[in-house]
């Protein structure tokens, strides 16, 4: 164990990251072009919020603006896996087929912080933005909680995104087995997208599917529960266990999927 | 343009005479990425997602005019117009485009994008039979949102189905043409659906917009493609606008597409992809 | 440094009957073929050697560098790296050795060369003062100086693998694994990355396994010869004992026509003449040619080196080790 912390140096990190976003760089203007793309994606979950409100105020225990705050924390979770995860995650897909994931096999660091690290795609720090602001106009609606309780929903959302993350690395590594799996990103960006509003607009059924396999309502409504108080006893110990067990599962089975791995090329 | 008219028909005999051709051929692409569609399929929940939120502010009475089971069957309704207006070719036509692939496509005797209508038109009877068991399952599920349209309503959305389907696959021809002169223009494409997204009637059926915007939107080439036919179907909207607003799009896409073509393949040629 | 033993590498592959019924059939049944990549490899490898790997394409060669740097599992046999077994991938191991393969890249394709460089130092753990000098060092042997700041995708072929070789050294590895390292490159360029090769072996000491398709590859580099075939081991020695053994005549090759010589046995080529003899017998005949052609010039030559490895491949077996 101790070998393998020793492999995830801060040195490497800070170096992918450079790279990485040097290489985004690389192309400013799809950069700009996406702003655009951001702004009105935001706008896009925005607007069903705003028409639904306009005609009912409460929607199973949810008033505008801590749907809002949902809505923000979603936008969030989308900034991180399309900045992020996806652009990683989705490499590894092209990695097995080129053989390209050889050479990160061939390090002497940890694989999963190379396979998560390599790529930035700069253009979701517009819906960053987006969700930031949508965060903080939600919460100046509300009042401006106190710092145990902001630092819970953080500590809340964190947790929801390493969750996420976690599926995202599962669903992955199943491309160690199939090689075509770009359909599943696809599939499960669909149903991710339930995260957008709060969770108990869903069914019993849905509910329990987004807390636990598919932890999107951790990273979007729990967050915004904490912030409205309105979280109920075994939240945080569901978040903390989704996200624990997310970690850890999807780290075995990347493991097992490495050395499952045959090369592309025999 | 007479010669430019006969071309055009010459286009179309041509492609009448090679549709049982190009009918299998897409057939067999279908079935060769059987379980790509399926998974394409499954991904089109977004307005199952949407459907959750208007049912939960629905549970207390109708919003808008619209009940709960009245939001079901709008949502169930659009699930299927999407699947069934839904085409590839603003991906395909960026692609061939931007990889120097479309040289080969033409030196065809028959025109690319006729072509890809064709191939597209082929590949509905699997988009079909993948939502049988879609359907199925919902009305099983909630038998209640099944119902029997009129005669006039049924014939109507067949009709505002068709021309949905010509009007977006046009759109995003023109999309797909943009390779022609930018490097990322997909980003417009992206752009394009967001807009279309809220505007469409995909999210929200457009009904529910404050008064004045319902107008509006219901001009914009956005409507045409998806919430037309499902006002139709639903009896929510006048057949005579519907397709009066449908024909004058597809008109004006229409040759917009072509204008786009003549002077991009001139681009094209002269950039030596 | 590397010992291989009995290694076996089996793939399994599914055979999917074509069509529609089959795919449909194979969901249930699937019918797997088995592919022996690599059958019962045994060789040794001492530090500092160079060794070149040979055989022709779907051989085995690249699944047993493979295995040897930690990629692939062995499905049976033992191997062992520096004192490491690969497919532990021990980082100790990892830092150990390179890999370098000549149709796959792992430089950065948007960014400067250095950037690539400056990250396998980070990874590697490599101190600046260090890297610097390495750094230093390799450039100027490939003469790479004016390569190390242009983007990679602008690089032609021959200018990026002396970048990816300086990637692939930075961490000053004792084990180099070369998977056709010229595939694709000018003569001119082989001939500098085969010499910067054979200079780096000299300057480090570092034990150099290499696969190649090119004979030129392997006439000049490595002394030693491990010839697969069918993922077998074929022959395992010096190349000069090969061609002893696989080939033993010689061609003695005069550059004129003289035409007394044609009783000797020679024949007119070109603008000289050519025989060919059992090696025993080329003293004789060059005694014999002298002596009737006092002042003509005369060489020995060997067959080529395709000729001798197409002769292995042919027969099988030629009797090595093995």
């Amino acid at each position: 164990m101790s070998r393998e912390l020793g492999a995830f140096r801060l040195e490497v990190v800070g170096a992918l990251v450079r790279v990485s976003l040097l290489s985004a760089m690389q192309y400013r203007a799809s950069f700009f072009a996406e702003f655009m793309v951001g702004a009105l994606s935001a706008f896009g979950v925005a607007v069903p919020l705003l028409l639904v409100y306009a005609r009912v105020p409460v929607i199973e225990g949810w008033n505008f603006d801590g749907a809002l705050l949902v809505t923000g924390f979603f936008l969030l979770y989308n900034a991180f896996v399309a900045g992020l995860v996806e652009p990683n995650l989705g490499a590894v897909v092209d990695g097995v087929r080129t053989g390209e994931l050889d050479y990160l096999l061939v390090r002497p660091v940890d694989a999963q912080l190379l396979i998560s690290l390599r790529k930035v795609a700069p253009a979701a720090v517009w819906e960053l933005v987006a969700g930031v602001a949508v965060v903080v106009v939600a919460l100046a609606r509300l009042g401006v909680p106190d710092w145990g309780t902001m630092a819970l929903a953080a500590g809340l959302f964190v947790a929801g995104l390493a969750a996420t993350y976690g599926l995202w690395l599962l669903v992955i590594c199943t491309s160690f087995w199939f090689v075509r799996v770009d359909n599943l990103r696809f599939l499960l960006t669909a149903i991710t997208d339930a995260g957008r509003w709060p969770v108990s607009v869903y069914g019993r059924g849905l509910r329990l599917l987004l807390t636990t396999l598919i932890p999107v309502a951790l990273v979007s409504s729990f967050p915004a529960m904490a912030l409205l108080g309105t979280l109920e006893e075994g939240h945080v110990a569901t978040a903390l266990g989704a996200a624990a067990g997310m970690l850890v599962l999807s780290r075995w089975v990347l493991r097992r999927a490495l050395r499952n791995y045959a090369s592309a090329s025999s | 343009m007479r010669a430019l008219r006969a071309d055009s028909a010459s286009q179309i005999v041509h492609a009448l005479r090679a549709w049982p051709s190009i009918q299998q051929v897409a057939f067999s692409g279908m079935v060769a990425y059987r379980a790509e569609m399926v998974i394409w399929v499954l991904s089109a929940t977004l307005p199952l997602v949407m459907l959750s939120l208007w049912n939960s502010a629905a549970a207390a009475g109708p919003v808008g005019g619209y009940g709960q089971v009245d939001f079901a069957r709008y949502f169930a309704v659009n699930l299927v117009v999407r699947q069934l207006t839904g085409s590839w070719i603003v991906w395909e036509l960026n692609w061939n485009i931007r990889k120097g692939e479309l040289s080969p496509r033409l030196l065809r005797p028959m025109h690319p994008l006729v072509y890809n209508l064709c191939e597209t038109f082929a590949a509905l009877p699997f988009r079909a039979g993948i939502l049988v068991p879609l359907v199925g399952v919902l009305a099983l599920w909630r038998p209640e949102l099944l119902f029997v349209p009129s005669f006039s309503a049924a014939v109507g959305f067949g009709v505002a189905l068709l021309l949905a389907f010509v009007l977006a696959w046009t759109i995003q021809a023109i999309f797909g043409m943009l390779a022609f002169w930018f490097d990322q223009s997909m980003g417009f494409w992206s752009a394009w659906f967001a807009l279309w997204a809220m505007a469409s009637g995909y999210f929200v059926p457009l009904d529910l917009f404050p008064e004045g915007w319902v107008d509006f939107f219901r001009l914009l080439p956005f409507y045409s493609t998806l919430g037309a036919p499902i006002d139709v179907l639903l009896g929510k909207a006048s057949m005579l606008s519907v397709f009066t607003g449908q024909v004058a799009w597809v008109v004006a896409t229409g040759a917009l597409a072509a204008w786009m073509w003549k002077a991009g393949i001139r681009r094209y040629g002269a950039v030596g992809a | 440094m590397i010992e291989v033993s009995g290694l076996t590498k089996t793939y399994r592959v599914p055979v999917r009957p074509p069509g529609l019924a089959g795919a449909f059939r194979s969901l249930f049944s699937r019918e797997v073929k088995e592919v022996h990549a690599v059958s019962g490899l045994d060789f040794r490898i001492e530090a500092g050697e160079r060794v070149g790997f040979l055989g022709p394409n779907g051989a085995g060669k690249t699944t047993t560098l493979k295995m040897l740097s930690g990629l692939l599992y062995p499905t049976a046999g033992t191997l062992k790296v520096g004192g490491f077994v690969p497919q532990e991938r021990h980082p100790s191991f990892l830092q150990q050795i390179t890999l370098v393969m000549g149709q796959k890249q792992q430089l950065l394709w948007d960014l400067p060369a250095s950037e690539s460089f400056e990250l396998n130092r980070a990874m590697y753990g490599v101190e600046r003062s260090e890297f610097r000098r390495t750094l230093d060092e390799l450039v100027a042997m490939l003469r790479a100086e004016a390569l190390l700041e242009r983007p990679v995708r602008n690089l032609s072929l021959g200018e990026r693998m002396k970048c990816e070789l300086i990637a692939a050294l930075v961490h000053r590895p004792s084990v180099l694994f070369l998977d056709e390292p010229t595939i694709g490159l000018d003569v001119e360029m082989q001939v500098q990355v085969r010499q910067f090769i054979a200079d780096h072996n000299r300057a480090s000491g570092a034990t150099v396994l290499l696969t190649s398709h090119y004979m030129q590859d392997i006439a000049a580099l490595t002394p030693r010869l491990l010839i697969i075939d069918e993922g077998k081991l074929r022959y395992d020695g010096a190349l000069e004992a090969l061609s002893r053994q696989v080939a033993p005549e010689r061609r003695v090759v005069i550059r004129s026509v003289v035409p007394e010589l044609l009783a000797l046995g020679f024949e007119v080529q070109g603008g000289g003449m050519v025989a060919t003899v059992p090696a025993g017998e080329t003293n004789g005949l060059i005694q014999r040619t002298l002596a009737l052609a006092p002042l003509v010039e005369l060489g020995v030559e060997m067959p080529p080196l395709e000729e001798v490895i197409g002769r292995v491949f042919r027969e099988g077996r030629p009797g090595g080790k093995r």
